[in-house]
């Protein structure tokens, strides 16, 4: 990417505000190996519901009505394919056909095509089919040249926790272990959906804050029921859980290793000692202090 | 201390072919003679060194992103249930980490080789092998897509192609030096490939995928690294790729190499309607190059999916099937594809592909240079290894097989004029010996005084496919870990790297290049010994 993209898509993502190094470090500003002239040598469009401060950085802006990024993409890859595209159909999505024309152009005609997607579309209206939609498109441009699709994630190590998910149960997230091996379902495992639903007695939050982004319900049930919090510093979970146990920063006073957004592994030195123990330390205590009243009880 | 009294004994290393004898051992090693200790009644059982897997797919980012492209194959995948020593997991095509060290030392096999770990990902690569239990792990770093490497060859560089290589072995804690599709991985970045040996790869202006093979195989050499290159051919999948394959022997100049998953690279015709075997070609140089060591890669019939790091091959697959297709490209290192993908008995290519794994373990003579693979999880998920045996040692169960494919597949093959039955040394050799040797690994493989106590003890019978499956009793380190069939101790396993001599200056040369290309900082690119779990080192002078 930072060697060979010529053309770089921002897709529902505000990365000027949300990933304030990914242009400088990986993508626009940089100079590659393909790219000497750097930012000259890259054309950068911006594909958003609003004009967010990364649209100053963008070549090309195009707001989409809220909800239509489907219809947005499904019609790109018609008109990729050369297949005819009513053009009022897409004046419901708040673009041109023109302008569509013109960035399925660009897609096609560039030597090395990147599309990231943001929690603007994977996490609206369509969710998934959104995301599939996405990478489809760029499947489908590889018949013209080469091109890339992929997501730009939340805050924290949630690549890092993904992937571990991944080697150890198979899926992503929403596992269940209930039965004693992995089950998947999101939409009936995922977080979001058992404590809206009230399924579970009792919640333990790591590297997370549901409470400032859940909806009620969720939020109520974690205020009802006992909800444990690994956290450095005060979250909106943290505030109404039973029990907050403050850990060291990973990064600043703990080691750790972050995944990037691309999966690839970052180990972290931190610069500062602190007085409080990593999560890892309070995890293993936990299953310590738990197996050995297990043994009592026995 | 342990004795296993009285089982028929197949040692091919040290000569021993189905001598009833004992087996003793203590702490960890084989031994001439134990004193007391735990005996295991081998009577009418049948000892063999524990499995070596030359080549698998087992820990890595490519493969965890297939893991994570493929969760309606999971739901129908045997899940492992967690009890007292197991772990969760589930099985399938790509088992999760706990799943499969238990499954791989389940049916015997007790040590393997991760043939694809690109450096920048690495520390990853380690990280799930530390949470592979019951194995030994070693694991081949890819290079014959970096660009720095490249620029050197091309240049004629030598001296420095050999330390640049050694530093990356070093710094992945890898074992032996990975070629794919040389060149052609390097293409596809910008969506093109290397399918011509002898003509310069797109983007250079001399180098060619032949330069790119015999200067790692020569630099490999010059390092004495204990495995030979490893060597995944241009062409992969295509028909007619060999002439490529035949090509790349002769680039290769006598120069030591271990041709990987042989069986994608032995097809001839000219596109896929006329798609057929050219494995008795390929066999024949094969045995007539000493310096060459294969596995099969072969083929079963089923559901998989297939990753590897060819992304070329990889799209085309996704245009021939129009399923799922996944492609990461690992920055100025390497790239990978990843489709879902069933073999299929009536279709004429998967056919001519499952019969062409099976030719090349039948007509290459010496057992000790080809290995049973299925380049794990492309051709089949490894634990349906003894199915292969099956088909290998009873020609009459092969022609029941044969006659179930359509007709045109039969006249695009030869496995039906091939009456040779494996024996059990045979089958010792080609799953635990001949791997073992391939890689250099003096420890396994064999039941030589001082060998690892990697055993497995397996009921003779008729079924082979049920034999291989369950050993009454796997040793591992010299540990009792399976039991009348069940696992019953989890034991950890070690990570062998090896650290090759290198002139220290290669690194500052190195160091400027990084800053120029990669986004990852110089420093932040190697692992480091602490994150390797049981890291035992090969140091060479
Ligand atoms: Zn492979």
């Amino acid at each position: 990417m930072k060697n060979r993209a010529d053309l770089i898509i921002y897709w529902g993502g505000n990365p000027a505000e949300c990933h304030p190094r990914h242009f400088t470090k990986y993508t626009i500003m940089q100079k590659g190996r393909f790219i000497p002239n750097g930012r000259k040598g890259r054309t950068m469009v911006l594909v958003d519901i609003r004009e967010t401060p990364s649209a100053k950085a963008a070549d090309v802006f195009l707001q989409v009505r809220p909800g239509k990024d489907f219809e947005v993409l499904t019609a790109l890859r018609a008109v990729v394919k050369g297949q005819r595209v009513d053009a009022a159909a897409v004046a419901d999505t708040g673009l041109s056909l023109d302008q569509l024309t013109d960035l399925a152009n660009r897609m096609k005609a560039c030597r090395f095509g990147v599309l990231f997607f943001g929690m603007g579309l994977s996490m609206t209206r369509g969710k998934h089919m959104n995301s599939a939609a996405a990478l489809t498109l760029a499947a489908e441009l590889n018949a013209f040249t080469k091109f890339v699709a992929m997501p730009m994630r939340g805050h924290g190590n949630v690549t890092g926790a993904d992937v571990i998910m991944r080697y150890t149960t198979a899926f992503p997230f929403g596992v269940n272990l209930s039965r004693g091996y992995p089950r998947f379902n999101p939409g009936e495992f995922s977080t979001i959906d058992l404590l809206v639903r009230g399924d579970n007695d009792a919640t333990l939050v790591l590297g997370a804050d549901p409470g400032a982004t859940m909806p009620q319900p969720a939020i109520r049930h974690l205020s009802q029921t006992p909800t444990i919090v690994l956290d450095p510093k005060v979250t909106h979970t943290s505030r109404l859980a039973k029990v907050h146990i403050t850990t060291a920063a990973t990064g600043i006073t703990a080691p750790g290793t972050v995944y990037r957004m691309d999966e690839i592994p970052l180990p972290l030195k931190p610069p500062l000692v602190g007085p409080y123990p990593t999560d890892e330390d309070v995890m293993r205590r936990i299953r310590e202090a738990a197996e050995r009243k297990a043994h009592i009880a026995a | 201390m342990l004795r296993i009294r009285g089982g028929k004994v197949y040692d091919p290393k040290n000569g021993v072919d189905g001598v009833v004898k004992d087996v003793c051992i203590s702490g960890g090693n084989v031994v001439t003679d134990v004193d007391g200790g735990r005996v295991i009644d081998g009577t009418g059982l049948v000892v063999f060194p524990g499995g070596v897997d030359v080549h698998t797919h087992v820990a890595g980012a490519a493969l965890n992103f297939a893991r994570g492209l493929i969760p309606e194959q999971h739901r129908n995948a045997h899940p492992i249930v967690r009890d007292h020593i197991r772990r969760a997991g589930i099985v399938g095509a790509t088992p999760t980490t706990f799943a499969t060290g238990y499954v791989y030392a389940g049916m015997g096999w007790t040590t393997v080789n991760e043939a694809a770990v690109p450096v920048l990902s690495a520390k990853h690569t380690h990280e799930e092998l530390r949470d592979t239990p019951m194995v030994d792990k070693t694991c081949c770093v890819l290079m014959a897509n970096n660009e720095i490497l490249l620029d050197l060859i091309e240049a004629g560089d030598h001296e420095r192609v050999k330390h640049v290589l050694a530093w990356h072995v070093w710094a992945a804690k890898a074992y032996g030096v990975k070629a794919v599709n040389p060149g052609g991985v390097e293409a596809w970045k910008f969506g093109g490939d290397a399918k011509k040996l002898l003509e310069p790869v797109p983007g250079y202006k001399t180098l060619t995928p032949a330069d790119i093979v015999s200067g790692m195989a020569r630099a490999c050499d010059e390092l004495r690294l204990p495995h030979a290159v490893h060597l995944h051919c241009n062409n992969l999948g295509a028909p007619g790729n060999v002439s490529t394959t035949l090509d790349t022997m002769k680039a290769l100049e006598g120069h030591r190499a271990h041709m990987a998953h042989l069986q994608y690279h032995a097809y001839g015709g000219d596109d896929w309607l006329t798609f057929r075997s050219e494995s008795a070609k390929i066999a024949e140089a094969f045995n007539a190059s000493p310096n060459l060591t294969c596995d099969a890669g072969a083929v079963l019939f089923g559901t998989t999916v297939t990753i590897t790091a060819d992304g070329p091959w990889q799209h085309l697959l996704y245009q021939l099937t129009g399923k799922k297709w996944g492609n990461l490209d690992v920055e100025n290192e390497t790239g990978c594809g990843v489709v879902p993908y069933v073999y299929k008995e009536k279709n004429i290519v998967n056919a001519v592909q499952w019969a062409v794994g099976l030719e090349l373990l039948l007509l290459i003579d010496d057992p000790w240079r080809v290995s049973l693979t299925t380049d794990h999880p492309n051709g089949a998920p490894f634990w349906r290894y003894p199915e292969i045996l099956h088909l290998l040692m009873n020609a009459d169960f092969r022609k029941e097989q044969i006659a179930r494919l359509p007709e045109k597949a039969r006249s695009r093959i030869i496995l039906d004029q091939l009456t040779r039955e494996y024996t059990l040394g045979e089958v010792a050799v080609i799953s635990s010996a001949g791997p073992a040797r391939a890689l250099g690994l003096e420890h396994k493989g064999h039941l030589g005084v001082g060998a690892d106590a990697d055993v497995a003890v397996y009921h003779a019978e008729k079924d082979v496919t049920k034999m291989f499956s369950h050993p009454r009793y796997v040793i591992k380190g010299g540990e009792v870990v399976v039991e009348e069939g069940e696992l019953r101790q989890v034991v950890e396993g070690s990570v062998t790297a090896v650290k090759p001599a290198y002139d220290p200056e290669v690194e500052e040369f190195l160091r400027q290049l990084f800053q120029q290309y990669y986004t990852m900082s110089f420093d932040n690119y190697p692992v480091t010994p602490d994150r390797v779990h049981g890291l035992q080192v090969n140091e060479l002078n």
